[in-house]
């Protein structure tokens, strides 16, 4: 009895816990999208070098890599959220939430291609990976060019 | 009033260095839009065209001081009197002959040469966001390099619409006033009345050895400027 007593507080701290976090503030997404692309820029650009054949192909470190990249490339999409239009300093331009289709559709193509660039270099497939590695910086470029302030 | 066709005479304008430098350069300029709106893998020809780029219009700028009569600005650049006057004569029904640029073109041809290199001296400081940087973007902070970014990108679209300018008045001067200007870049000869034609003739021809020269320390320049990282480790 004593025990489920701990538990049930347990639980309920932890309810209170996740219902206070559960209530991010409009600064809070735009934090987490930056944070997540500003993360998915520090993996994926050293990779660039590999692909432009001035830093040779490492294939344990392309797996780490384009690992948290898969990752990674899930996690923005949440942060953009309706009202957070112009929070802060965003250069998110407000067609994200008018063309919504056309935006998931440009994040899906950088997962999509995230994931293949994961597979070829646990494959070890250096041409494949470089060659790759192009398709998914287009994907970037594609989302940057039409949902991005320049 | 246009003088008929037969009263021209082919005379030498255009040095070999400037009808290089052009054409290259149309490559070049080509190469580097194209891959600049693919992205992905094409950038490194983005990088590449854009290096090569900046030492050809190093050499021309450098050029305009030392090369060939023609290709010099004292011989293209006008006031903007003479410029209009000109340009009203062009939409009219008379056809000026003038040996080198004309009053307009000249001021286009400073116009993208200054442009154009701002454009690839950006480029080599600009962050794409992506997975590229210009060689000499670690020297300035990010936030600088991205707002060099911007101005890399407005820059490259102003170039488009001067280039469109550009090729709109050489195909007037076709089309309309029966002049071939294509032409004449390729093999360097124009159609000129005699009197300009002679003029053309005895006029200062450039030197193959000061060219060259010219040439190789614009090369020289920008190989530094793009290997500094590697040249001087910090």
């Amino acid at each position: 009895m004593k025990r489920l007593t701990k538990i049930a507080l347990a639980a309920g701290v932890l309810a209170v816990a996740t219902t206070a976090i559960a209530q991010p503030k409009p600064e809070n997404f735009v934090k987490q999208r930056q944070s997540a692309l500003a993360l998915i820029g520090w993996y994926f650009g050293p990779l660039g070098a590999v692909a432009k054949g001035e830093a040779p192909f490492n294939k344990e470190d392309a797996v780490r890599r384009t690992t948290n990249l898969v990752a990674l490339s899930k996690m923005p999409w949440e942060g953009f959220v309706a009202g957070t239009e112009n929070v802060g300093n965003t250069k998110a331009l407000p067609a994200i939430w008018t063309k919504t289709a056309d935006f998931k559709k440009a994040g899906d193509n950088m997962q999509a291609e995230m994931a293949k660039l994961a597979a070829l270099a646990a494959a070890g497939d250096e041409a494949g990976f470089k060659k790759q590695f192009g398709a998914v910086g287009g994907t970037c470029k594609a989302c940057h060019d039409d949902f991005r302030k320049q | 009033m246009t003088k008929p066709a037969t009263d021209l005479i082919s005379a030498p304008v255009w040095d070999a260095f400037v009808r290089v430098f052009h054409w290259s350069l149309v490559l070049l300029f080509t190469v580097s839009i194209i891959s600049g709106k693919v992205g992905g893998n094409a950038i490194q020809w983005h990088m590449w065209s854009g290096y090569a780029i900046l030492a050809l219009v190093t050499f021309r700028i450098i050029w305009g001081f030392v090369g060939g009569e023609y290709a010099r600005y004292v011989s293209f650049l006008t006031g903007p009197v003479r410029a209009m006057k000109f340009a009203k004569g062009l939409l009219g029904k008379t056809h000026e002959h003038v040996i080198g640029h004309n009053p307009v073109g000249g001021w286009m041809v400073v116009a993208l040469l200054v442009l154009l290199a701002m454009q690839a001296g950006l480029g080599l400081f600009s962050n794409d966001e992506i997975a590229t940087t210009g060689p000499l973007a670690r020297y300035v902070s990010d936030e600088t390099s991205i707002t060099l970014m911007g101005r890399h990108r407005t820059i490259g679209d102003i170039l488009l619409v001067l280039v469109g300018i550009h090729i709109a008045a050489v195909l007037f001067h076709l089309i309309v006033k029966k002049e071939n200007l294509i032409r004449a870049m390729f093999h360097g000869n124009k159609e000129l009345p005699p009197e300009l034609a002679r003029e053309a003739q005895t006029a200062r021809k450039a030197s193959i050895t000061v060219g060259f020269v010219v040439l190789s320390l614009a090369i020289a320049a920008v190989t530094v400027a793009v290997n500094w990282s590697t040249l001087f480790k910090p």
